[in-house]
């Protein structure tokens, strides 16, 4: 089922430490505003899940540079049902994630329990992506097979950066909560 | 700062005397030797020397943020490596090579391209007109270690942290995502992007060798005697004498308040001429310039070196000059003996 979602620029006044909250205060507005989510199961196959967004300037390469910042996608899921979403869990609830580089070619796997605690990983070997940029849209196609937490709650929160507006870390667009796939 | 940090047991520190910097830069390639030879640093100078008044390195790092001159945060840049620190350059080595007398085909060495900014390219070029009131003087710049360091609040994933031994600033390069906030945050633009590994990296104050009781590489090579290490409580080192017996040597930019540990004597100067050639009194540095660097401390700073010079000129005894001069130079130094454990 397709569904089109509206981000918002996740709040930057919660970032840890002193400096994100206050330089980047004015960062209200989403650089990616929507995103089109397309979620299927197979049972065998697992997850196929689709996302377009518009991307007028794409960065797929931040080699030999020291100020360029890749696009970037991720899928989160919570791995205990009341896991909040915008902190990206918190202590004792934690959620999990597939980040995929715009200047990479395998995804990582992302484990959190709160702003600041992420720890990233190579992504398992059932997961993979397959990018494509043409005319200004991204289409992004994640094939993830297994993952438990999203098979038991069927929920997904959306977060995309964008390259070429210093998108990373907590600057980035999101969904305005948990999305329901089931 | 938000992040709540502890107060180290004790801060490990440095005084440069600004009036004995030869611009040699011997201590930049001690520096780079030791730690950044590899490719994602190759632009990176932990500590680099610049020509003031100059545009500095990264160039005008002190326009492009991090604190405001009221020590409020403000949002800073990530230098550009092309325009503002300078990708190193390649040269034009296997056309060189190939050079071959005898059919007379001669290449010289040189950079592949037509650079046009790198570190240190105003070098000596300074200000004012010869002969009234030229001048120019070398700044050195590392890290400065702060008590509150501008870095160490911008990272979200506190990869950055102040060691409760020393109070050296490090990043825990493993925990680090590259997401450079830190570099954007310190007004003295001393942390770099290590664009292969993609993770932040900084001066780590010879680490290693200050727990075996050796001073920084920069310090140790220095031919002008410049540079003291010490403890910054330790009323028998030179750090304490000269910063807060004497009061001679003051912090860059003390406005941004991140309680630099890296302190400087500031410059003094000869006088200007007149159209005549006649000496006027004031020195070719103004001091206005300097306040600018140096804050408001500097005329006091200054006014006691040339007191205590012109004691020493009349043959009168002064501590003062006795530790600049640097007889020894083992005495500017002053760390504890090893406290690594060697495994
Ligand atoms: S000078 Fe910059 S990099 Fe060094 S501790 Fe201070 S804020 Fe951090
Ligand atoms: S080694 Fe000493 S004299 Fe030479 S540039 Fe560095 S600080 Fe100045």
């Amino acid at each position: 089922m397709k569904q089109t979602l509206q981000l918002i620029a996740a709040p930057t006044v919660m970032q840890p430490g002193g400096y994100v909250p206050e330089a980047y205060k004015d960062r209200t507005q989403a650089s990616t505003p929507t995103v089109e989510l397309t979620a299927e199961k197979a049972a065998a196959r697992g997850w196929r899940i689709e996302l377009q967004w518009a991307c007028p300037q794409p960065v797929s390469s931040i080699a030999n540079e020291t100020d360029l910042f890749p696009d970037a996608a991720a899928l989160m899921v919570p791995v205990v049902a009341d896991a909040p979403w915008i902190t990206m869990g918190q202590e004792d609830k934690p959620v999990e994630a597939a980040l995929w580089r715009a200047d990479r070619e395998a995804l990582y796997q992302l484990q959190a329990e709160g702003l600041g605690t992420m720890h990233r990983n190579d992504a398992p070997a059932g997961w993979s992506a397959q990018s494509q940029w043409a005319d200004g849209v991204y289409r992004l196609v994640f094939q993830l097979k297994p993952w438990a937490a999203l098979d038991q709650h069927g929920l997904l929160g959306i977060a995309l950066w964008r390259g070429a507006e210093s998108d990373r870390g907590g600057l980035k667009s999101v969904s305005s909560g948990w999305v329901s796939v089931s | 700062m938000k992040y709540a940090i502890e107060k180290p047991a004790r801060q490990v520190a440095m005084v440069m005397d600004l009036n004995k910097c030869l611009g040699c830069q011997t201590c930049t390639v001690a520096c780079k030797k030791m730690w950044n030879t590899d490719g994602g640093t190759d632009y990176s100078y932990w500590n680099n020397v610049e020509t003031l008044p100059g545009k500095g390195f990264p160039k005008q790092w002190d326009e492009i943020g991090g604190r405001t001159d009221q020590g409020a945060v403000k949002r800073g840049k990530i230098p550009n490596l092309d325009s503002e620190y300078g990708r190193a350059w390649s040269f034009n080595h296997k056309a060189v090579i190939a050079t071959d007398a005898a059919s007379g085909k001669k290449e010289w060495l040189k950079p592949k391209g037509k650079p046009d900014w790198g570190p240190n390219w105003d070098e000596d070029e300074g200000t004012g007109t010869y002969p009234e009131d030229n001048h120019y003087f070398y700044m050195p710049r590392l890290c400065n270690h702060c008590t509150e360091p501008a870095c160490l609040d911008a990272c979200p994933r506190q990869s950055i942290y102040k060691r409760e031994q020393d109070g050296i600033v490090l990043v825990d390069q493993d925990k680090c995502h590259g997401y450079r906030f830190c570099v954007e945050a310190c007004p003295y633009k001393k942390v770099y992007y290590d664009y292969q590994r993609q993770v932040a990296a900084k001066c780590i104050f010879c680490m290693p060798r200050i727990e075996e009781g050796v001073a920084p590489a920069c310090a140790r090579q220095c031919p002008g005697r410049l540079r003291f290490v010490g403890y910054r409580e330790d009323q028998e080192g030179p750090i304490w004498k000269l910063v807060d017996k004497w009061k001679v040597a003051i912090p860059l930019h003390p406005e941004y308040g991140l309680g630099a540990n890296v302190f400087y004597v500031p410059p003094m100067s000869p006088e200007k001429f007149d159209s005549q050639g006649n000496g006027t009194g004031e020195p070719r540095i103004p001091t206005a310039y300097l306040e600018q660097l140096f804050g408001p401390d500097v005329h006091k700073a200054l006014a006691t070196v040339n007191a205590e010079r012109d004691k020493r000129k009349r043959g009168e005894p002064s501590e003062l000059m006795d530790i600049l001069v640097a007889y020894d130079w083992n005495e500017n130094f002053k760390l504890d003996g090893a406290v690594r454990e060697v495994i």
